[in-house]
């Protein structure tokens, strides 16, 4: 076994990793050579001073920092279940999506007037009489058409050739009154919601 | 150590599930050796301080992406050890702080940057002898520096080494006698 050799030898033995038999021709040649033996020896010490002050070392990070990586990770974590649910039910979502629009829309539709609206033909509204917040349609006038009041009431002498449609107040029916049509009264928010959902596929099929 | 790593592989399970507590239960596990590792990589308190924290939300965010049948330190330190490398891949060379400024006779790049007195010594309070070898240690060449680094701070075996830095084991014996050299040579007429 020549220096070369057992240098090589010497890192192996270090690390735990040479075979008896070489190990033991290694220290033959160790005790034959005796720079070879120097040199082992400060190897050696190298290695166990190595272990020895690193692990002695206390080196240690800030207990904040555990705080600081904590913070950092909820945030990332409270992101995540919506989008999931959204991933998995996309039907269910955009359903409850359509809901909640068409409610919010309603709802602000339903708050939006307080003003009496008169809708009619045109060529009926000469003959309608409006006393404040409420429409009279005199005794032996007909209306042709349909006549729909928000936000009034309304007492009908005479002729309604269509439809009443009363939101937000209340109708009166003479004995003499003669309504062709449906009469639909809404006061309730949601008689009112249901009437526009209705109102606006009607719409859309007629148009 | 069986009950140990049982232990572990319970808290990392939780923690993949996203329990939170698991999952500090970890950082508090590995912490101070994510940071003794950057520190030693590194030299420098920030930067080790970026590393561990870098290196737990990496662990977080891809915690789908690790496999169970390795080990879950051989998984992190990998994280830490590949970050700490790029770390001083990006580092700017020194020269450049050397060079004089063209306008400002007498400054150079050194007055730009905002002074750490918090060393090592003054910091942890280091014996001289272990001053002497944390230097030794700093001196090492970047691609010695992890292996030694991972073999004597956190005492894995080569097997281990190969398996955080995806290298033969070859690779790592031959890092590990010439670091061990290395440092002989730098220790030589101090100690030994």
């Amino acid at each position: 076994m020549d220096c070369k050799q057992a240098s090589s030898l010497m890192h192996d033995f270090l690390d735990d990793d040479l075979p008896h038999e070489q190990a033991l021709e290694l220290k033959q040649h160790l005790q034959a050579c005796p720079s070879c033996d120097a040199l082992y020896r400060e190897l050696e010490q190298t290695e166990m001073l190595m272990f020895a002050t690193i692990k002695h070392t206390a080196i240690k990070a800030d207990d904040e920092l555990v705080d600081r990586i904590m913070h950092q990770i909820p945030r990332q974590y409270d992101r995540q279940p919506f989008p999931k649910w959204v991933r998995r039910h996309p039907a269910l979502t955009a359903a409850a999506l359509f809901l909640v629009v068409m409610l919010f829309s309603a709802v602000s539709m339903w708050d939006k007037g307080e003003d009496l609206v008169v809708k009619t033909a045109e060529s009926n509204q000469s003959q309608l009489i409006i006393e404040g917040k409420t429409v009279t349609v005199p005794e032996g006038v007909s209306i042709a058409g349909n006549l729909t009041i928000e936000n009034g009431d309304v007492q009908i002498l005479g002729e309604v050739q269509g439809n009443l449609t009363v939101i937000d107040g209340s109708y009166y029916q003479a004995s003499t009154a003669h309504i062709a049509g449906e009469i639909k009264s809404i006061d309730q928010a949601l008689d009112w919601i249901w009437y526009r959902i209705s109102n606006v596929f009607t719409e859309v099929a007629y148009r | 150590m069986i009950v140990v790593e049982h232990f572990e592989a319970r808290l990392v399970k939780l923690a993949r599930k996203g329990e939170q507590t698991a999952f500090a239960e970890l950082v508090e596990l590995y912490k101070d050796k994510i940071f003794h590792l950057a520190y030693r990589m590194l030299s420098n308190r920030h930067e080790a301080e970026d590393i561990v924290q870098e290196t737990f939300l990496r662990v977080y965010k891809n915690f789908d992406r690790y496999d169970d049948k390795q080990k879950f330190s051989t998984w992190i330190y990998r994280i830490a050890t590949n970050l700490c490398i790029d770390r001083l891949r990006k580092r700017k060379p020194n020269y450049y702080l050397d060079a004089g400024m063209n306008d400002q006779d007498g400054v150079d790049g050194y007055a730009l940057i905002p002074g750490d007195d918090r060393t090592p010594e003054t910091e942890y309070l280091l014996s001289e002898t272990q001053q002497t070898i944390h230097k030794a240690i700093e001196g090492l060449p970047a691609k010695y520096k992890s292996v030694i680094i991972l073999r004597y701070l956190q005492e894995l075996s080569l097997q281990e080494i190969s398996d955080v830095l995806e290298m033969p084991v070859t690779t790592v014996k031959t890092r590990v006698h010439r670091g061990r050299e290395f440092l002989r040579k730098k220790l030589e007429h101090k100690f030994l």
